[in-house]
């Protein structure tokens, strides 16, 4: 056969029958990898990487008489995201791009915070929170409601519409935060120059005190949100509706689906959630802020994805880049010399990373062959 | 040209994917100025063989040989620079694109900018083979044959010598079958070897030269076609005797189950798509629907199924007007529609839903629960698979893994499992292998028996005549004329979808008005 001499070099076959485990193992070696791009990066930095990198991912705690506040902080950051990628996957499922996540979640704080402060400072710590994330979940929830209506209605393109209003939510946000008048009950009434006021004590996250740490409530609702959205999707007729229309619309017509209904009322959900991490952030950090959503609404996004939109993936996706962004913080206060921002740097390096293992994982790369029969087992059709 | 030298040679080609053999010591060869048919049933290893000349998969072992030279061939433009061109089932074309722009795309060197000769040099291509053909008009508003002549173009502009269509005839109308074989043989004229993959026998039997039957990957034989007849060739290619008569099973009718008074329907462009046709199905019977491709067939479908806007006129079933019922109002009817498009997946299946998940499509909002049933569903689709034959790992495999064969099974198997009264079938065999297609008729004849009635929207005239009770013809969307499958002929047939006859009126009398009509009946109660 003169064939062989001229076979390229390199050859990209698909891969067939692989195990979860090797999947597993294949993630793991990307996110190694690219901790290993990062630690060179680090040296140029003129930092240890293992001691950097062990003071991230501990979050500083071994040893540390005040680990408790990592960890509060840790959860802290770690519940908009969770609620926000979990809201984003229920859209991103029925193939409607939510990426407005950064807008219903501002939307959803302000109409938190608008219910703190106007709320008798005498009403109950529940009944105030539970009303802050109605107010918060309705005000998300019409927003996306809205661009849903419009594209049933109109066919309007929902990337657009769900990211414009992102610009107006965060502008609308920095409105109250710089207007200084009588009507703006979000700021502080003591204060001559704008600034945003601290929410009553009755509006401030409940917690439950384990020793010195203390649980925020809204961690316990989040993991039932993880468990309700799970069934959610698998078990009721609501979420195999939205399969159907994410796979095809067509199908979904011809099986008399109320197409329209279903995009709309999924899509009030998913912002309705957002919305509802909005409020629950102000309940646990006691302001507004127009960094307030530290752009869950974006990272929720990446999550979303890289999770492959299974909500239990994006319990193990979200904890891990909340890790990524609370460690780096801790580090950098310990390290002079690497910026804060290397955790944004080292989370695109991570994406990337996977990204090329998933296609390793649906791909391989075949060399040139030297046993003909070997390599016939490994193609596919 | 010496006369042992093949323009192109397979010798014990083998190709196997994983644990399966694709295609098992195949040997092929065709002359030059000669059409090849390459015939086999699904999964037989066709397609897999020609993209192995195509450069798209890599043989495992065997040798290609094009002029007698051995050669490798590793990747399309491998393929491209030996004169190998083709022609894929599934148009590879840029839709923004004009005809002539697509075709300049892949052309090696004509430099960075878009000359404005081109399209001179097309239409002089295109007329030199006999194609009646505009180069500057955009692939997407081009019709399914006009992109199949595109792409024939392009294979052709770019000097191939040896030419491999894929199933070319599967998506064409009669006439244009007719005028891609006056093309072919013009090609073959000019010396080009073709190899012409395709299922209809009388297709093989009209344009090819010899016929190389492959079964289940492996090689059977090489036959000259005029030493040849279908049922040599079905037997070759399905291993054992295949009765090739189709059996109408004799029922007695019912009174009309669905009747059609009047109905016009207007397609996405707004035009009129069915204008003003009466029919009407009683139980126990197959009423066959023939028309040129593109006739009103889908928009009919689609209107009694109430997933389109009906413009005109009455659809009544068993008594009851349906127009303007949502399309879940008419499925509770038991009025099952399956319509196989020419994706084979675009309407009724969610291709990444498991088989299970696609069982309960149509009744997953039954009961009071919120939740979905997926463990009956579960339940039915192994009864499907099962009693139909599917081939699949398990119930959990997404639908669009299925070859299309078992997607279709999956399909009309669901259907049916509904106890529908009426069915609203169209190309329910569309690219099914023999087997699979018998099995399809049997299900419809049980039905049948069973008293239902059915619409079937086909393509093959052969078998409508076997099949169905009586005939409807459309074209452009008005009605012809019904006739009974045993007293008519392809001739006739074919003149009615041509329009060259006309018998919806004679003597004053309105083909597809029943004489026993329900809607009668009502009109009279309400005068009483």
């Amino acid at each position: 056969m003169t064939k062989s001499s001229k076979e390229p070099l390199i050859r990209v076959v698909k891969r067939q029958g692989i195990k979860t485990w090797q999947i597993c193992l294949l993630y793991l070696g990307a996110v190694i990898l690219a901790l290993g791009i990062g630690a060179v990066l680090l040296l140029f930095l003129k930092a240890n990487p293992f001691e950097y990198y062990e003071m991230m991912f501990t979050l500083n705690t071994v040893g540390n008489k005040m680990a408790y506040i990592q960890y509060e902080t840790y959860i802290q950051e770690l519940v908009p995201l969770l609620i926000t990628s979990l809201a984003l996957s229920l859209a991103f499922k029925m193939r409607f791009w939510n990426i407005g996540g950064e807008g219903q979640f501002f939307l959803g704080a302000l109409a938190g915070a608008a219910v703190a402060f106007m709320i008798p400072t005498s009403a109950n710590v529940f009944l105030t929170i539970f009303l802050m994330v109605v107010a918060g979940s309705l005000v998300g929830g019409l927003i996306g409601l809205s661009t849903a209506a419009l594209k049933v209605k109109f066919n309007t393109n929902e990337t657009l519409f769900t990211l414009m209003i992102n610009y107006i939510a965060l502008y609308i946000m920095r409105f109250f935060g710089e207007t200084k008048a009588d009507w703006n009950i979000f700021l502080r009434p003591d204060s001559e120059r704008p600034k945003f006021n601290q929410i009553p004590d009755n509006a401030k996250m409940f917690t439950i005190p384990i020793g010195k740490f203390s649980l925020e409530l809204s961690f316990i609702l989040v993991i039932l949100l993880v468990a309700v959205v799970y069934f959610y999707l698998k078990h009721t007729k609501q979420g195999y509706e939205i399969a159907v229309v994410g796979d095809s619309i067509n199908t979904a017509r011809y099986a008399g689906m109320k197409v329209n209904k279903v995009i709309c009322r999924t899509m009030f959900m998913s912002a309705a959630l957002i919305g509802a991490a909005g409020a629950l952030r102000v309940s646990s950090v006691y302001a507004l802020s127009d960094t307030i959503s530290n752009d869950v609404g974006w990272t929720g996004i990446v999550v979303a994805w890289l999770a492959k939109l299974n909500p239990i993936g994006i319990v193990i996706v979200s904890a891990l880049i909340t890790i990524l962004q609370c460690g780096s913080v801790v580090a950098s206060s310990n390290f002079s010399n690497v910026d804060s921002h290397f955790a944004d740097l080292l989370q695109g390096i991570i994406l990337f990373v996977v990204l090329a293992a998933d296609f390793f994982i649906r791909f391989k790369i075949v060399f040139r062959k030297k046993n003909t029969e070997k390599q016939s087992k490994e193609a596919n059709v | 040209m010496d006369n042992n030298i093949y323009a192109i040679e397979l010798e014990n080609i083998t190709k196997t994917f994983g644990s399966v053999v694709a295609n098992k010591n195949i040997n092929l060869n065709v002359k030059q100025g000669e059409i090849l048919a390459l015939l086999g049933e699904n999964g037989s290893g066709k397609t897999t063989l020609m993209n192995m000349i195509s450069g798209i998969y890599k043989p495992d072992s065997g040798s290609v040989k094009v002029n007698g030279v051995p050669v490798s061939i590793n990747s399309p433009e491998d393929s491209k620079k030996y004169g190998i061109g083709m022609v894929h089932q599934h148009f590879k074309l840029v839709d923004v694109f004009s005809a002539a722009d697509n075709i300049w795309m892949g052309t090696e060197g004509t430099g960075l900018l878009l000359k404005k000769d081109r399209y001179e040099r097309i239409s002089e291509i295109s007329n030199k083979f006999g194609f009646d053909f505009n180069p500057r008009k955009i692939v997407a508003n081009m019709s399914v044959s006009e992109k199949q002549t595109l792409e024939i173009l392009r294979v052709l502009y770019y000097g191939a010598k040896i030419i491999i269509l894929d199933e070319p005839t599967a998506v064409l109308t009669v006439q244009e079958i007719r005028k891609l074989f006056d093309v072919l043989r013009r090609m073959k004229a000019e010396g080009h070897s073709i190899i012409i993959i395709t299922h209809k026998l009388n297709e093989v039997m009209e344009i090819s030269d010899r016929v190389t039957i492959l079964r289940k990957g492996e090689y059977i034989d090489t036959v000259n076609t005029s030493e040849t007849n279908e049922q040599k060739l079905t037997d070759l290619m399905v291993g054992h005797k295949v009765n090739l008569n189709i059996a109408r099973v004799e029922t007695t009718f019912d009174r009309p189950l669905l009747e059609i008074r009047d109905l016009s329907i207007n397609n996405d462009e707004g035009s009129k798509a069915i204008d003003s046709v009466n029919f009407y199905i009683r139980g126990g019977e197959i009423l066959g629907v023939a028309g040129i491709a593109g006739c009103g067939q889908k928009e009919l479908c689609e209107a009694i199924a109430g997933l389109r806007k009906v413009e005109g006129g009455q659809i009544i079933h068993k008594g009851d007007n349906i127009v303007g019922l949502p399309p879940k109002a008419i499925i509770e009817k038991g009025i099952a529609m399956s319509f196989i498009p020419e994706d084979r997946l675009g309407m009724g299946l969610a291709p990444s839903l498991s088989i299970t998940d696609n069982m309960m499509l149509k009744n997953y909002n039954k009961g009071k629960s919120i939740l979905v049933d997926r463990d009956s569903a579960r339940v039915k689709a192994q009864e499907i698979i099962d009693k139909l034959g599917v081939v699949t790992p398990s119930t959990e495999t997404p639908v669009r893994r299925l070859s299309g064969g078992n997607v279709q099974k999956v399909l009309v198997g669901r259907e049916i499992d509904a106890g529908p009264n009426v069915i609203i079938t169209a190309y329910p065999v569309r690219g099914l292998d023999i087997n699979s297609s018998y099995a399809i008729y049997d299900i419809l004849n049980d039905q049948k028996k069973m008293g239902v009635g059915i619409l079937f929207v086909g393509e093959d005239l052969d078998v409508m005549l076997a099949l169905c009770d009586k005939i409807m013809v459309l074209c452009h969307g008005k009605l012809m004329g019904v006739v009974h499958a045993h007293k008519t002929s392809k001739e006739e047939l074919g003149l009615m979808m041509t329009g060259a006859k006309d018998i919806s009126l004679i003597n004053g009398k309105v083909a597809g008005i029943a004489k026993d009509s329900r809607i009668e009946e009502t009109k009279e109660a309400e005068v009483e």
